[in-house]
This record gives C-alpha cells, structure tokens and sequence, in this order.
C-alpha cells in the first residue's frame, strides 16, 4: 500500500512511480480500481463496485480484481 | 537629531571567467557543454565561458553561444607543469576565476596544484587526494559499508592467474573493469582473460572483477561542500542508452535508499565537490557500481529541472551565499538530440595555428 501511496496516476490511467522511475498504462477500469486500492477498498468491495457499474458477474469480477491485483504485484506497483 | 545615515551598498559583478573542460560535445560526450550551458542559466553570475580543449575541433570551440574564446591545452601529463603553465597563460592573458574540470585524467593534476593554482588566483573546488583515490573502483568495498549500500560482489587482481580465482568465485558471466575507465561483460573465462590484457596495457594494474546485478541502471548526480553538507543532488533514471553505453533519455526519480546512501557519502567523506553515484537499483535492494568524482555529461538534466549546481559550485568557490537546495520533481524527462552547426574556419585556424580561438 505503500508503494502505491507514492504513485503518480495522470487521468489518461498514465501511471509513474517516482522511486522506480517506471512507467505504466492502465486502461479505464484498470484506473478505477488503482483508484479503489488507493482509498483503502478492499477486492471484495472493488468486485462489488465492479458489479454495480458493468454487466458481469461476482465471480468474473473476483477473478478480474486479482488478476488485475496479481499484475500490479508483478510490475512492482504493490 | 543627527540624520540617519543611509547606507547604500550596490555591488557591480563584472562577471566571473570560468574556464570548462571536457567540451567535447560528441557521441560519448563531455560533462563541459552541460556544465556551461548551467553556468549561463545563472544571469547573475554574468558567466564568461572559457572553453578547456584537447582538440581544435572538439565542438565546444565552435559553440560560440555558450563557450566564449577557447584555449587548446596541452594533454594532462604526468606532472602537470605543461598544464597549469597553460592555465597561468589564460589568467594572465584573458582572465580565469575558476576551472571546472570535468575529464577524469585531469583531475589528480587539478588536486595537486590547487593551492598553487588558488595563490595564482584561480580557483577550484575539489575533493582532496585522500577523498579522490578513496572512490577508486578498487576501494568501493570500504565506502558501501560506510554508506549503507550493497556493493556487487568485487575481486581486485592483478595477474591472470588471480583473475581465474576469483571468476571461480564469481561466476560468469562477470563485469571488468579498468582501474580508471572502461568495463565490459565477460561470458566466457577466455572473455574475460582477453579484456584483462586490455585494460591493463591502457589502463595499467589493478583489474577489478565484479559479479553482474539485475536491476534498473540509476545515478544520482550531487555536490558536496566538503564540511559533510549537500549542495544539491538529483536523482534520474537511465530509459535508453546509446551503444556506448551513454545516456540518451532518462527520468528524474526519488529512490529514497539511493538518495539516502548518497547524503551518506557526503557526509561520511566530507565530499567537497561535484560527483555522480552509479546505482543498479533491485527492488528494495541498491548498489554502488561507481563514483566519479566530477560533473556526468548529462548534468544539465539537474539544471533543467531547478538545481543548478555548477553555478552553486561557483558560488560556494567564491564564498558566496549558496541558498538550500530547492526540491525537484520525480517525472521530469530528460531528451538529449543531435544538432547541427555550420561556421567559417575563422575558429578552427585559430585554434590549430595559435592555440586559441579569437
């Protein structure tokens, strides 16, 4: 969480983190739930808000939240 | 009632004479050309650019909106004498305040006749001998345990045979390096037995045998005051590099180890002077590849984003006020480019028939 603190997010899901000096695209969901981990939600809540806003259901939301989580532990954003 | 005096003080600055180096603005670059376009920046330094050449056609000497007459030098010699004779020549004939010398053969003959050079009125601002060979690639080992930094594993060797030891120990592939300049990945145990012989016929005894990290390449470009305090420093990140291994395009970053580590050796060494600390930064994890002890080619890139620090290093040469450091911002880009420049032989004439441009 800490690392994410830190990290520069342009509206564009532009994403610049300022001690790695690495730079990252989102796209607009990906942004929305960078957002949702920045404020401290947790994947349960995120998946719920990603159920309200799109057609899918609680399972794929679950499984997209942690890929999406899974790939920011990857590229050393979490 | 007596009046009150009115005292007004309105100091006039002529400007300074600043004599630059490395101005060999070429495809491996010299620090010079960034160094004086900083200076320039300074207005109120009111900066006369002395251009420092080895060649009369090092494209300083033509760059005629940044470096204002320049001087052919004769090549640092053992001893220096041909060089600071050459020095004496310019104070005594153009004006010279202050050397900023930029190349690292130059430096041990600056710090030699430093005292001598200042009772000539000119001036430096330099680490001593003591702090200059302390960063010496074979000494490394010593300043990352002061300073709270990884060091590669490192072998110092001076012969064949010890060189096989340590690649035994190291592994392969492996980094040698030359006491001074150059290094170079080795695969193969015949590799690395091959630039051995290289670096020492250029470069002379020891060879230094590092083991490879992985990790992001970044340094840290700084200037101490030599009282254990910084001046400045600022933080980038290489994003492409040339095939020379220079920096073509990079980011500001704000690796707090890495910055950490860097007013660690400031103020461990009484750093005095302008250095660049070369990082491979893993993760959590940073370590000390290199320490040269002068301005890198891209300083401009600190300049251009708020910190000055050729013009604070003048500054604090001349006793002056140096005001703290501002903050910079992580992000910025630094874009260096080509360009091109077309002039008459006026200059070049000069400079190969008297030494010295008009």
């Amino acid at each position: 969480m800490q690392k994410l603190a830190r990290l520069a997010i342009s509206e564009e899901g532009f994403v610049f983190d300022p001690a790695s000096g690495d730079s990252f695209q989102v796209s607009q969901t990906g942004l929305e739930i960078l957002a949702g981990l920045k404020n401290g939600k947790d994947d349960g809540e995120i998946s719920r808000w990603l159920l309200e806003k799109y057609e899918v259901s609680m399972e794929d939301a679950l499984r997209d939240v942690a890929d999406f989580i899974a790939c920011l532990k990857n590229a050393g954003l979490l | 009632m007596p009046e009150k005096c009115r005292l007004t003080v309105k100091r006039t600055m002529n400007g300074f004479y600043i004599g630059i180096s490395g101005i060999n603005a070429v495809d491996n670059p010299g620090p010079g050309i960034g160094v004086a376009r900083s200076l320039r920046e300074d207005t109120d330094l009111g900066a006369k650019i002395v251009g420092l050449a080895y060649d009369a056609l090092e494209p300083g000497v033509y760059m005629d909106w940044i470096v204002g007459k320049s001087f052919i030098l004769p090549y640092p010699s053992s001893d220096g004498d041909a060089l600071v004779e050459r020095l004496l020549y310019i104070k005594r004939n153009h004006g010279l305040d202050v050397v900023i010398p930029n190349l690292d053969a130059e430096l041990p003959l600056y710090i030699k006749h430093a005292p001598m050079l200042a009772d000539n009125g000119i001036r430096t601002f330099l680490p001593d001998m003591r702090q200059f060979r302390l960063r010496g690639k074979d000494r490394l080992c010593d300043i990352a345990s002061r300073i709270n930094i990884s060091l590669p594993l490192t072998k110092v060797v001076n012969s064949v045979d010890e060189l096989l030891r340590a690649i035994e120990e190291l592994g392969l592939p492996v980094m040698v390096k030359g006491i001074f300049y150059k290094a170079s990945k080795s695969y193969t145990a015949a590799e690395a037995v091959a630039h051995f012989h290289e670096l020492v016929a250029e470069w002379g005894y020891p060879v230094i045998l590092q083991q490879v990290v992985a990790g992001d390449e970044m340094n840290v470009v700084g200037l101490g005051d030599g009282e254990g305090n910084s001046l400045g420093m600022v933080g980038i990140k290489k994003l492409s590099i040339t095939a020379l291994g220079k920096i073509w395009t990079g980011v500001t970053v704000k690796n707090a180890r890495m910055l950490a580590a860097t007013e660690n050796f400031i103020h461990e060494f009484k750093w005095r002077g302008p250095f660049e600390m070369e990082c491979i930064v893993n993760g959590d994890e940073v370590f000390l590849i290199e320490i040269n002890p002068r301005f890198p080619a891209w300083s401009y890139f600190a300049t251009g984003v708020g910190i000055n620090l050729p013009s604070r290093l003048v500054r604090r040469a001349f006793e002056m006020p140096v005001p703290p450091p501002p903050r910079y911002e992580a992000g910025k880009l630094f874009v260096r480019y080509t360009y091109e420049l077309v002039t008459d032989m006026t200059n070049f004439k000069k400079a190969v028939t008297r030494g010295e441009t008009p």
